[in-house]
């Protein structure tokens, strides 16, 4: 667990000390000391060619996020020198160095715009839409900058601090009128401004419409598949958002010539909550019940990236038994999630979910493991800052057992016998949806589709967080990177996670699960945390990026704090979002069947996606 | 008393027959999704009635009393013919299936087996329609797929008939059951049956070959603009196509009617029916456990299959059978 990370001073005039200034002179303009990540600031113009160098020279060839935080309400503004509205924030990795971030701070003004990193890194294509949707920052350059997660038609940025969502009541939760007696009245009669919905000037919506160039698909070529004399016509056939097969609320846009697909271009945020924004207002720990719904068939895994930036931002140790618990429950996720994966990759394939029943029965085990710790089978809820809620209850870990050395391995390999061998599944998964592993890191893919495709790239190995470098366990890789690969590396990841399990159920030592409950520091959250005691506890004024390898990908979480008992700035990096980049690409040239499982071997979960 | 024969007596046997696969087809969709349920570890229907026995009756209820719907964009007068159209010919084919001995279902027609191949023929024009007339990407795919495996997978098809035709000699089904037939012929029959079976399931547009409506990418396929008894219609039309066709098969590969070893068929010939039905029963547990465990190829590969590797097959079926009759019956 780092210390702590101080808001920088000021920026200093271009420097022949800092960073980088040999090679790409006076790109970096400032540098954040007090920091255990390399965090440099970043002139915007000298932007492209310092990422260019990163990835080309220095290896750093994973751009994990881009996320931006709007600093026109921070409190420590003037302390931290901060004179530019927003900070748009990149945080690349190198996989093949493993280890920490380099982290990149571009501060413009309102008026100003950000150079788009597209074109060094394709992989940040959703998320400067993301960014351009909910902060309205121009990306210079970017291919596709439409809104992604918002409708077409929404007036405003939601992110910025000054926007107001509808029913708008107050910044930061607990709301006054609420709290602490708990009566409230319906907030939008005593609102002035009504319901607070705004529409752009001269908006009417019987004329409305879509405002749309898809530009993929529009401007596919459509005489791609001419035979010979023929001239075929390609249709634009529309899968989803309403479609049995899509997983959810989510929409492929095809451009097809008979069945084959030409263009493909993913259209989400049906399911957009803007769970950023909600996120702002909740104090520190309802956010943690909170990620349970991101995605919601893992809960304990996003319990858990929130609990370690958190931790990263507070600087509290987290004792001994708590860090094996949270691995427990960290790897049996990770089982639910491959299993389930799996059969509905199957699913996907056709076989009319039988698979996906089969595979999924040991699912509801592990779901009563988890409801007799937690209360809950699905949202669980079980992490805290500095440990774990509560301790196991007696008999768990027998049970626990039970299921990891007989239950769970019979299962995985009833699953294996039933379906790799099976003529229809290896028809239809080899050699489909290929994408190389290049590809796929320049798109920001991460998890389990990069290790199908032959890169050993595990942030359980790379940059170790809990206790995962005391286990004995193997990073699978498979070098085919289709589907087929897909489904076979979630099985062996799932063998892998057992591995993991039996050591830790083995080696989980006697004591304590959560810091604040340890003797000395029986005062709950405030004493080791600061503030006012209880759960109501104020970090330092910081930012911290914590990721971990959720059965999805890399699932990250980066906070900003400005000493208040609510976050300033809560950013998901979703893999299920992220990931989705690489659908398009991956689709191309295969035929519209192969785009669903294709889509499903990514395996998306939209509370995810659409946040 | 000639019209008493040529005209009341066969329109009361298709009255009857058309009753019984109504009731056979319904409670074939109980039986399906129980068996499915089982294949899947639940229970399956068990509210309506003693181990839902009533549920059939209950999903007719609702498709008959739900809003016809005809949507603006469509074809009205096809899209309205498409599920009759789709129906007629899975009855029909039972027009010529013996029944008992000496007791065909409604005519013992010396050409049994071209009655066959051409209602079979007739069978795709009701999906190609439905499609068609949908006006809709997704039933104008489900249309495309169907009609050409439909056909493709005909031409396999009627060659194996053509050879089962070759070993017995006569185009007349009744005459198939009753004529005795030697070991090896039996043998040779039943190599070529999971053959069969495989264009059956393609022609009765069942999974793993259901891509004309394949639910994960089509949503549903060429019937995708089809509700309440329109849908019901087309969902008759498959179901009851699977009982002809296992009636087929129950003729063509396993004596039909008939007990194995002429057991008591002299004895009862009212048995007769029952004793098909046990057979129906029988091969249309095959369906349903295919269609339980296997996933679905796609449209090129089923494509592939039948043109590389059923045709030739088939076609060399046919000339080792004619070989085999000319040297050896």
């Amino acid at each position: 667990m780092s210390e702590a990370t101080a808001v920088a001073t000021a920026p200093v005039a271009t420097d022949p000390s800092l960073p980088f200034s040999q090679e790409v002179p006076g790109a970096v303009i400032g540098e954040w000391a007090a920091d255990s990540d390399k965090a440099l600031f970043v002139a915007p113009d000298k932007l492209l060619p310092l990422l260019t160098h990163l990835r080309d020279r220095e290896g750093y060839d994973f751009l994990s996020s881009v996320t931006c935080v709007d600093y026109s309400a921070y409190k420590g503004k003037a302390r931290a020198g901060i004179s530019e509205r927003f900070d748009v924030v990149y945080h690349i990795y190198s996989t093949r160095q493993g280890g920490g971030p380099v982290r990149l701070h571009v501060r413009v003004p309102e008026s100003e715009t950000v150079p788009s990193a597209t074109s060094v890194y394709p992989g940040a294509n959703l998320q400067e839409r993301e960014v351009w949707d909910l902060y309205g920052v121009k990306f210079e350059g970017h291919p596709n900058l439409r809104r992604v997660l918002t409708w077409e038609g929404f007036h405003g940025h939601p992110l910025r601090k000054d926007w107001k969502e509808a029913y708008f009541e107050e910044e930061a939760k607990p709301f006054k009128s609420r709290h602490p007696e708990g009566g409230y009245k319906w907030h939008e009669d005593k609102l002035p401004w009504g319901d607070n919905n705004t529409y752009p000037q001269n908006w009417d919506p019987d004329s409305w419409s879509e405002p749309v160039t898809y530009v993929p698909v529009s401007q596919a070529p459509s005489d791609h598949h001419a035979y010979g004399e023929l001239d075929t016509q390609s249709i634009v056939v529309n899968l989803g958002p309403h479609h049995p097969s899509t997983h959810g609320v989510f929409r492929m846009l095809t451009r097809i010539e008979g069945e084959t697909i030409l263009a493909l271009e993913p259209e989400m945020g049906y399911l957009h909550r803007n769970h950023e924004k909600i996120g702002e207002r909740n104090a520190w720990l309802m956010n943690m019940p909170f990620t349970d719904r991101l995605d919601y068939i893992n809960s304990m895994s996003n319990n858990l990236g929130y609990a370690l930036a958190v931790e990263k931002l507070l600087g509290i140790e987290v004792p001994e038994r708590a860090q094996y618990i949270r691995v427990i429950m960290a790897e049996l996720t990770r089982v639910i999630n491959h299993t389930w994966s799996i059969g509905f990759i199957l699913n996907d394939l056709g076989a009319l979910q039988t698979p996906a029943l089969y595979a999924i029965e040991e699912r509801e085990m592990i779901l009563d493991l988890f409801e007799e710790i937690s209360g809950a089978r699905l949202m669980c809820n079980y992490m805290r800052f500095g440990g774990v809620v509560r301790d196991l209850t007696p008999g768990w870990e027998e049970r626990a057992k039970y299921l990891v050395h007989d239950r769970l391995p019979r299962a995985l390999d009833q699953l294996d016998d039933l379906l790799s061998g099976n003529e229809i599944v290896k028809a239809r998964g080899r050699g489909v949806g290929y994408l190389s592993a290049q590809d796929l890191i320049a798109l920001s893919v991460s998890g389990p589709m990069i290790r199908a495709a032959g890169l050993a790239y595990d942030i359980r190995k790379a940059e170790p967080y809990c206790i995962y470098d005391r286990f004995d366990f193997d990073i699978p890789t498979l070098p085919e990177s289709d589907i087929y690969a897909r489904y076979y590396i979630r099985l062996l990841e799932a063998r892998e996670s057992i591995k993991i399990l039996k050591q830790a159920l083995r080696d989980i030592p006697p004591g304590e699960v959560n810091a604040y409950a340890s003797a000395t520091l029986n005062q709950g959250f405030g004493t080791i945390m600061g503030g006012k005691g209880g759960y109501n506890f104020r970090p330092k004024e910081g930012e911290a990026y914590a990721r971990i390898e959720a059965p999805k990908g890399e699932l990250g979480y980066y906070v900003v704090s400005d000493n208040k008992a609510n976050a300033y700035r809560y950013h998901v990096r979703s893999p299920s979002y992220i990931n989705l980049n690489a659908l398009g690409p991956m689709s191309v040239g295969y035929k519209v069947a192969d785009a669903v499982v294709i889509l499903g071997a990514i395996d998306i979960v939209l509370g995810e996606v659409d946040r | 008393m000639d019209w008493l024969n040529l005209l009341v007596i066969p329109i009361i046997r298709s009255v009857v027959i058309i009753v019984v696969l109504l009731t056979g087809f319904a409670y074939l969709t109980w039986y399906e999704r129980k068996l499915l349920a089982r294949f899947h570890v639940r229970y399956g229907p068990n509210r309506a009635g003693p181990k839902g026995l009533l549920q059939p009756i209950a999903d007719a209820v609702k498709a008959v009393f739900k809003e016809e719907i005809i949507p603006g964009h469509v074809d009205k007068v096809v899209y309205l013919l498409a599920p009759a159209l789709a129906l007629a010919p899975a009855l029909l084919i039972w027009a010529v299936i013996p029944l008992g001995k000496d007791f065909p279902a409604v005519a013992d027609v010396p050409i049994g087996f071209l009655w066959i191949l051409a209602i079979a023929g007739v069978e795709s024009y009701g999906v190609i329609l439905a499609g068609w007339s949908s006006n809709n990407n997704y039933s104008l795919l489900g249309a495309l797929r169907s009609s050409a495996q439909m056909i493709s997978y005909e031409i396999p098809l009627g060659l194996f008939l053509v050879s089962i035709l070759l070993l017995a000699g006569d185009f007349s089904l009744v005459n198939l059951v009753e004529a005795p037939r030697a070991w090896w012929e039996w043998l040779w029959l039943w190599i070529m049956f999971p053959l069969f079976f495989i264009c059956i399931l393609a022609e009765t547009n069942r999974s793993p070959f259901d891509l004309p409506e394949t639910e994960n990418e089509l949503v549903a396929g060429f019937q995708t603009e089809y509700g309440g008894i329109k849908f019901a219609l087309f969902f008759m039309a498959e179901y009851i196509s699977m009982i002809t066709t296992s009636a087929i098969m129950a003729t063509l590969f396993f004596g039909g009617y008939a007990l194995p070893f002429g057991i008591g068929s002299d004895i009862l010939p009212i048995l007769g029916p029952f004793i098909l039905a046990g057979k129906v029963i029988v091969l249309l547990f095959l369906f349903i456990w295919v269609r339980a465990s296997l996933g679905r190829p796609r449209y090129d590969q089923l494509m592939g299959f039948a043109w590389r590797t059923l045709l030739p097959i088939s076609l060399g079926y046919m000339i080792i059978t004619a070989l085999l009759t000319v040297f050896f019956k």
